[in-house]
């Protein structure tokens, strides 16, 4: 579906060339949760925004459905953020002036859908706040909002940079796994650096100074996490 | 069925915005309100002052003054003349005496004629001024009497049998008290008297003639052909030709300063508005850069932006140009209308100006917006590198 074809994103900082990506390649599936794992600074955000064409990248190319991103105008870009992407960021920006419900209504290409847009509320626990506007919220169920927000267009993908960030290990874990269970098969790539957040992910890709360390299956992180506990537990000085 | 729907809610149109912060709204939309309501109403009592002399001295439309200059003698001369050409009609054409006072108007005391009529004219020329009744009399032959008309009467605080010209008054001196012994219905602005009260009484000791066309457009075709037939010759001519000339040389320079001061005084309050309005936007960076990452196209919020900013502009000219109206329209009845003061209420040129301060707000608001969305990077705000 998205494919990134030996893509870098090459940033120009007071003359000093920064690499935030170097020749990535990468696909994103139908319907799977993509993790995208790293350290601070390793290029996780810059690999997202080339993904989802928020950046166009400075060698190589992003595919969406076969069609280079770059070769769209920014128009064509933006239509597609709104009709087949869904954002969750770090901070849960909302429109201040706003209610919970509006807000949702922002995202989405196509017809103005209120129900489904509280229907979406509702599954998130929010169905009593859908009239509050964003400053009578919590961190939490701001962020939570956002979440229904991403999900409102019924997007193919939804793009999560590191949304767990500004809140709370319990109310990062809970805007995690409602994201995963709402996103009714779309894919979904979350960046983050905190590996327990990654519990459900099908897939997870490491990062590092804008590489590509390995991409893995989850099934397979449990096998080895299976064997390196045996490993631990081998030569456990304390036993 | 679509009469039960509830109406659905639009989150990005400009109205919500606008509505929903009125916090920052309604301020901006009083600065307008108040720039327009502070040109239209300097425009409106600056222009009220050309205006007064076209209307005092509107009578002067109705009619044609040839009097002799240094040489009282060519007189008949002219009467002759008038009554020789062939080429405007001419009604009637009488010979009078005038006299000089005053009457008040919002910038002071301006001269005045008050005109001596034989008897025998009197009446024609009360009808040539469209007097629709006449309370009270004609001045009688030879006495110190007098007609004014109700806007004269109301501006200098006259009844019937009050003093309009005395001994004492040496704005409108008499050697006897003249009376006024009647007040004509009419708009126009007029004092006359008996011509042998006048001779009498008063300098200068020259007859004048009034000559009046038929209609209107014979009276201005008549104003031409006396400025051509006796152009160099020492006979002194006014009709209103000669007073709208006159104005509008004497609010030339006048109207030059007004011009430039509403010209800083619409660029002070437009620059204090736009600034405000960038202000505004300029808090409002992290909803275009989200709205922007969510996928809303640049050109979308742009003229939404731009939406919001003529609504409000458009909004505080309405609210600007309603509220002035009505604070003219209070202000002419209370303090100008007692004294015949005259002032246009509905004056195009004023709202002229006022369009100024919407249009150059506008430009400016318009123009930072454009400025800030040409090159925005929505990822520097979501990423918070900016703000
Ligand atoms: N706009 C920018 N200008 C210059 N350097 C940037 C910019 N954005 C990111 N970088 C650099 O690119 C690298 C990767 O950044 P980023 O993708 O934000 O990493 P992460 O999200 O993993 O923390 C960092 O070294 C960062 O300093
Ligand atoms: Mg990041």
């Amino acid at each position: 579906m998205i494919r990134a074809e030996g893509a870098s994103l090459i940033y120009h900082d007071h003359g000093r060339e920064v690499a935030a990506c170097r020749d990535i390649h990468l696909t994103v599936r139908p319907g799977e949760f993509l993790g995208i794992l790293g350290p601070s600074g390793s290029g996780k955000s810059s690999l997202l925004y080339l993904l989802c064409g928020l950046k166009i990248p400075t060698h190589g190319r992003v595919l969406f459905d076969g069609r280079d991103l770059a070769a769209m105008a920014d128009d064509e870009r933006s239509r597609l953020r709104l009709g087949e992407f869904g954002f969750v960021f770090q901070q849960p920006y909302l429109v201040g002036y706003l209610s919970a419900l509006e807000n949702v209504l922002t995202a989405g290409g196509g017809r103005t859908d209120p129900d489904h847009a509280l229907g979406l509320l509702d599954r998130l626990g929010l169905a009593e706040k859908a009239h509050r506007l964003p400053h009578e919220l919590s961190g939490g169920e701001r962020q939570r909002v956002c979440v229904a927000r991403a999900l409102y267009g019924r997007p193919r993908v939804v793009f999560a940079d590191e949304p767990t960030a500004a809140l709370d290990r319990r109310n990062g874990e809970q805007v995690v796994r409602l994201m995963n269970e709402c996103r009714d098969g779309g894919a979904l790539v979350m960046v983050t650096h905190d590996e327990h957040m990654l519990e459900e992910a099908d897939r997870i890709v490491r990062l590092d100074d804008g590489e590509i360390l390995s991409v893995e299956p989850r099934e397979g992180r449990w096998r080895e996490a299976g064997i390196s506990n045996g490993i631990f537990r081998e030569p456990d000085p304390l036993r | 069925m679509p009469s039960f729907r509830k109406r659905l809610p639009r989150p990005l149109s400009p109205i919500t915005y606008l509505v929903r912060n009125p916090g920052k709204t309604v301020p901006l939309t009083a600065v307008i309100l108040l720039a327009v309501l502070l040109i239209a109403g300097v425009v409106a009592i600056m222009d009220s002052i050309p205006y007064s002399i076209r209307t005092i001295y509107g009578y002067s439309r109705l009619l044609l003054f040839a009097g002799p200059r240094g040489e009282s003698q060519l007189t008949q001369e002219i009467v002759e003349r008038f009554q020789r050409q062939k080429e405007v009609p001419v009604e009637r054409i009488a010979v009078v005496r005038a006299a000089p006072t005053v009457v008040r108007s919002i910038v002071g005391k301006w001269p005045f004629a008050i005109i001596g009529f034989e008897q025998k004219d009197l009446a024609y020329a009360l009808g040539r001024m469209g007097t629709r009744r006449l309370e009270g009399r004609l001045p009688k032959q030879g006495m110190a009497e007098a007609v004014v008309s109700e806007p004269v009467a109301r501006n200098r605080g006259l009844k019937i049998g009050s003093v309009l010209m005395s001994p004492d008054d040496t704005d409108n001196f008499s050697p006897f008290p003249v009376k006024v012994v009647g007040i004509a219905q009419s708009d126009e602005w007029f004092m006359f008297a008996d011509k042998d009260y006048i001779r009498g009484n008063h300098f200068p000791p020259i007859d004048v003639v009034l000559a009046f066309a038929p209609t209107l457009e014979d009276q201005v075709r008549l104003g031409a052909w006396a400025r051509s037939e006796f152009k160099g010759e020492r006979v002194q001519l006014l009709s209103f030709y000669e007073v709208e000339r006159d104005a509008k040389e004497m609010f030339r320079i006048l109207y030059a300063i007004l011009n430039v001061v509403i010209g800083i005084l619409v660029s002070v309050i437009a620059l204090m508005v736009a600034m405000l309005m960038n202000i505004h936007q300029g808090q409002r960076l992290v909803e275009f850069g989200l709205l922007q990452a969510l996928g809303h196209t640049r050109r979308r919020l742009l003229a939404r932006s731009l939406t919001e900013a003529s609504l409000l502009v458009v909004v505080g000219w309405i609210l600007g140009v309603a509220l002035s109206f009505g604070l003219l329209a209070t202000f002419k009845a209370i303090l100008l209308d007692p004294q015949a003061f005259a002032m246009q209420l509905w004056n195009p040129q004023a709202m002229a100006y006022t369009v100024a301060v919407p249009a150059v707000v506008l430009l400016v608001a318009c123009g930072t917006v454009v400025w800030r969305f040409r090159r925005f990077d929505p990822v520097g705000i979501v990423e918070r590198r900016l703000v």
